[in-house]
């Protein structure tokens, strides 16, 4: 296993580098850079280049890629433009607003999903199960943002506005602008109020996914003959789909969850637009258009290490689950 | 009576709806009653508008509350002047965080602010300043001459790279142009220049006692405007949690002279990037002011009791710039056709519901110098459109609806905007349509904003046709950088005027100090804009604001959106 570890961590290392090379060039070439972004006619070309030697971009492509991958190797990404501040320094601002909100998502989606999806295999064809398939298709085919927007417009507007509800959800932001002279119970509720329309969402459509998934797989481990077998010995219903069915068919999604952590980090983007939430996909996505250059090599560098990870995470999940796995 | 007292402003919506509450329940349309309390409820309404304004909140009753303004974007650059020409960042430099020696009263002519009075030589080349000597920076170190002469070393400095240091370079004269007299007297020494007090209320003063050691080319990258920002305005600096708020406190030491300590306790900055969720935050009252409202937001603003619309005439102008460098672009008669072609006043009603006025050159109506008789110069007609493009040498030899010229080129162009700006691509999509009816073809192109700005400024590629954008104009006139043949290879010359009249009046304009001297310089430009079309100038936006009805005295005009936020204040009842 650890052999088959270093050996999997050892191959990321030239992909990674490879995504950055790319990521460096693309986004260096494409045209505009800080210095022309500013757009005011009082600027001088000579006031311009000053600019640009002031943030290290007067040196030519090579020279800036080669000083770049060697800060970079040995952890200094640099300095951001736009905040002023460390490049880790702006991602780790904006990277536990961003876990904290798929965090959220990825448990519920996950919960959800596996149970709605098992439900659905059990009484196949029911009313339940047609049902739960229309609701499915309805979210998975949603896009996030519409979405949420929707929410905001039902929990937020016709919720306080019109129906006058006891409980309406706030449409943007994380906390409210008086949270700091909050006592710290109306803290924890006034975050929690803030997380519950971007969460769901977020995991709304997720958990479409995830049950559509985990429908099929459970109806492909259910017609097993070890199955069968268990339901022959006399075992109870709940026993045979809980214990010995549903460890089966948990295996497919696993590689679900490899494949939804990046996601976590970058998939948000929309929901943060929406939402107003100060995540790390807004931050990333302002940055390329704002020709953050460090910024913008620092994240995509991340993000190619959480794929990386995540695939490796699916793979190593995949041996703790499936013993057959783990001998070969 | 509470409910009532919080309507009072939201106008007609606010009537009719109270007139609906009180006569409710009968069926509308058949009940007599209905007629009689649509007469009653508006009489009621006007009494207690006139009552209230008689028996007003009383001054030392306006203190007090959080008020929260949201918009789309961050504040670019934060609070260090030296770093930012940005319009949300200037503002706050002008009016929230920071003081400038003047500003502009209402008919914008200079007014006293951190200099309490100022003397100019006989020739205009030598200012004397005389400050206050009661500001504070808001760590309790006084505001001096020394602070002064610093941010005007540091904006001419070169190393600063200062974005608009191009603005500074036409007053200043060598290095020695700064003298600090005394501790509360500065002289500077300037080259005559037309509106040379202009400078002097933009930029906001920068501390010296924190930042005189740091290399001029390292405070671009400083943290202090954005981390830990010291000004010495209105309102003091509390937290900045980035893409997300900035808080201010009200600064109690505030001058009294200057409007003294701000009616409101917090002031509180939201970024709020999707403009539907800004409308339902203003709806739900979770902000209490929308600034840049979406013209197609109002009427749900309008409508809803809580809130009422404002909205205030702005320097922003959006336009379609041209490449003349283009053989299809390359005669101004072209260009003309092109405007003449196109119903501006038809799109200002459509596209923003009226909320702008159709511009004719870059100087705004509300400038001294505004030629009035101009909108009649370039209307809009089909006919003469044709005519022009006929006479030009442009028409339709193949009969595909398209025109050629001589060499067989066909008058096909792309208009670039940038993706995501909706008003911008409705603006390229009407062109496409009216324009196709003089045989213009043009092809609409959304670009990415960064790479479309790279294409505009790039001297030496241009790779455009014309391309949808705005500028804020400035108070005074100097378009120097946009249209003077002698820049003609600077960043934003993109539309490659040149034209020896333009020079000439440019290059006056810049040096008469005189405005009566002016005026007629000023007035011949603005005709020569309208006969050169270097953009088709289209319409000053309006500022449109959404406000919450418990938020008093929200005024603005040209000189922006938070000229007045000092005088703000929150209505005791709902606080």
């Amino acid at each position: 296993m650890t052999k088959y570890l270093v050996r999997r961590l050892a191959g990321a290392v030239p992909l990674v580098l490879g995504i950055a090379t790319v990521v460096f060039f693309v986004v260096t070439l494409a045209p505009g850079d800080p210095a022309s972004l500013v757009l005011n006619p009082g600027m001088t070309p000579e006031v311009a280049d000053q600019m640009r030697a002031n943030y290290g971009l007067d040196q030519p492509v090579h020279v800036r890629y080669v000083k770049w991958m060697g800060a970079a190797l040995t952890g200094n990404f640099g300095t951001s433009h736009t905040y002023r501040r460390p490049v880790l320094d702006v991602l780790l601002t904006f990277l536990p607003n961003t876990l904290l909100l798929s965090g959220c998502a990825l448990v519920l989606a996950f919960m959800f999903g596996i149970f709605l999806g098992t439900v659905q295999a059990v009484r196949q064809y029911s009313l339940v199960d047609r049902g739960v398939s229309v609701l499915t298709l309805f979210f998975y085919s949603m896009p996030s943002f519409w979405l949420g927007l929707m929410l905001i417009l039902v929990f937020s507007f016709f919720a306080r506005n019109v129906w006058h509800w006891p409980i309406w959800f706030p449409a943007s932001g994380m906390t409210s602008v008086d949270y700091e002279f909050l006592s710290t119970g109306a803290k924890v509720v006034d975050r929690l109020k803030h997380l519950v329309l971007p969460t769901v969402s977020l995991a709304l459509v997720m958990t479409a996914g995830i049950a559509r998934y985990m429908r099929g797989s459970m109806l492909e481990v259910i017609q097993q003959d070890f199955v069968r077998t268990a339901r022959a010995k006399g075992l109870p219903e709940r026993t045979v789909v809980f214990k010995h069915a549903l460890r089966n068919a948990l295996i497919p999604v696993i590689t679900l969850l490899g494949l939804y952590l990046p996601v976590l980090f970058s998939g948000t983007v929309f929901i943060e637009y929406v939402f107003a939430w100060p995540g790390l996909g807004k931050t990333l996505v302002d940055a390329i258009s704002l020709r953050d250059y460090p910024l913008v090599m620092a994240g995509s560098f991340f993000f190619a290490v959480m794929v990386v990870m995540g695939n490796l995470l699916a793979d190593v999940l995949y041996a703790v689950v499936d013993p057959r796995i783990r001998h070969e | 009576m509470m409910i009532l007292h919080d309507r009072r402003r939201a106008g007609l919506g606010a009537v009719v709806l109270l007139a609906a509450t009180a006569c409710g329940g009968g069926d509308p349309g058949s009940s007599p009653l209905e007629g009689f309390c649509a007469a009653v409820a508006p009489r009621v309404d006007a009494y207690l508008e006139r009552a209230l304004s008689e028996s007003p909140v009383p001054d030392d009753e306006r203190y007090g509350g959080t008020v929260v303004v949201a918009t789309i974007s961050e504040i670019a650059g934060g609070m260090n002047a030296f770093v930012s020409a940005d319009y949300a960042a200037t503002q706050h430099h002008q009016f929230v965080n920071l003081m400038t020696l003047l500003n502009y009263d209402e008919d914008l002519s200079p007014h006293p602010y951190l200099a309490e009075s100022w003397d100019v030589s006989e020739d205009g080349t030598e200012i004397t300043f005389h400050l206050r000597r009661d500001v504070y920076w808001h760590d309790g170190e006084p505001t001096d001459a020394h602070d002064v002469a610093f941010t005007y070393v540091r904006l001419t400095d070169p190393r600063t790279a200062y974005p608009n240091a191009g603005f500074w370079g036409q007053y200043v004269q060598g290095e020695d142009g700064v003298e600090v007299v005394d501790d509360f007297t500065i002289k500077v020494r300037l080259q005559p220049h037309a509106e040379f007090l202009d400078p002097w209320r933009a930029v906001g003063i920068m501390p010296e006692h924190l930042l005189g050691d740091v290399p001029p080319e390292e405070l671009a990258g400083h943290p202090f405007g954005t981390e830990c920002p010291v000004g010495n305005g209105p309102f003091v600096f509390r937290d900045h949690q980035p893409n997300e708020r900035w808080v201010f406190a009200a600064n109690p030491a505030f001058p009294e002279a200057l409007g003294g300590r701000p009616y409101v306790d917090r002031y509180v900055y939201r970024v709020i990037p999707e403009q539907t969720t800004l409308l339902t935050e203003l709806l739900t009252e979770g902000i209490d002011l929308y600034v840049g409202l979406q013209p197609d937001q109002v009427q749900q603003v309008v409508d809803a009791p809580n809130l009422y619309f404002v909205h205030f005439p702005s320097r922003n102008y959006i336009y379609v710039g041209w490449n003349a460098r283009r053989p299809q672009l390359s005669d101004r008669r072209v260009r003309r056709a092109l405007t003449l072609a196109v119903n501006r006043a038809e799109i200002v009603e459509a596209l923003v519901q009226g909320y702008g006025t159709v511009a004719n050159s870059s100087v705004p109506p509300f400038h001294w110098a505004y030629d009035e008789s101009l909108g009649d110069a370039v209307p809009f007609d089909r006919e003469a459109a044709r005519a022009l493009l006929d006479d030009a040498g442009w028409t339709d030899r193949d009969g595909d609806g398209v025109r050629e010229n001589a060499d067989g080129l066909r008058l096909a162009i792309s208009i670039k905007y940038n993706q995501g700006n909706q008003i911008r691509q409705d603006i390229a999509e009407i062109m496409q349509a009216q324009l196709g009816e003089v045989g213009v073809e043009v092809r609409p192109q959304a670009i990415e904003w960064g790479t479309l700005v790279g294409q505009i400024t790039d001297p030496v590629e241009r790779d455009f046709d014309g391309f949808v954008m705005a500028w804020a104009a400035e108070f005074r006139v100097d378009d120097a950088g946009l249209f003077h043949s002698d820049r003609i290879d600077e960043p934003y010359a993109w539309a490659g005027t040149q034209n020896p009249e333009i020079d000439r009046l440019l290059d006056e304009i810049a040096i008469t100090v005189d405005r009566d001297e002016a005026r007629p310089l000023i007035e011949e430009y603005q005709g020569l804009l309208a006969d050169e079309q270097p953009y088709t100038f289209f319409y000053y936006a309006d500022l449109t604001e959404g406000v919450n009805v418990r938020l008093r005295d929200v005024h603005m005009d040209v000189r922006g959106e938070w000229v007045s936020v000092g005088r703000w204040w929150i209505d005791p009842a709902s606080r």
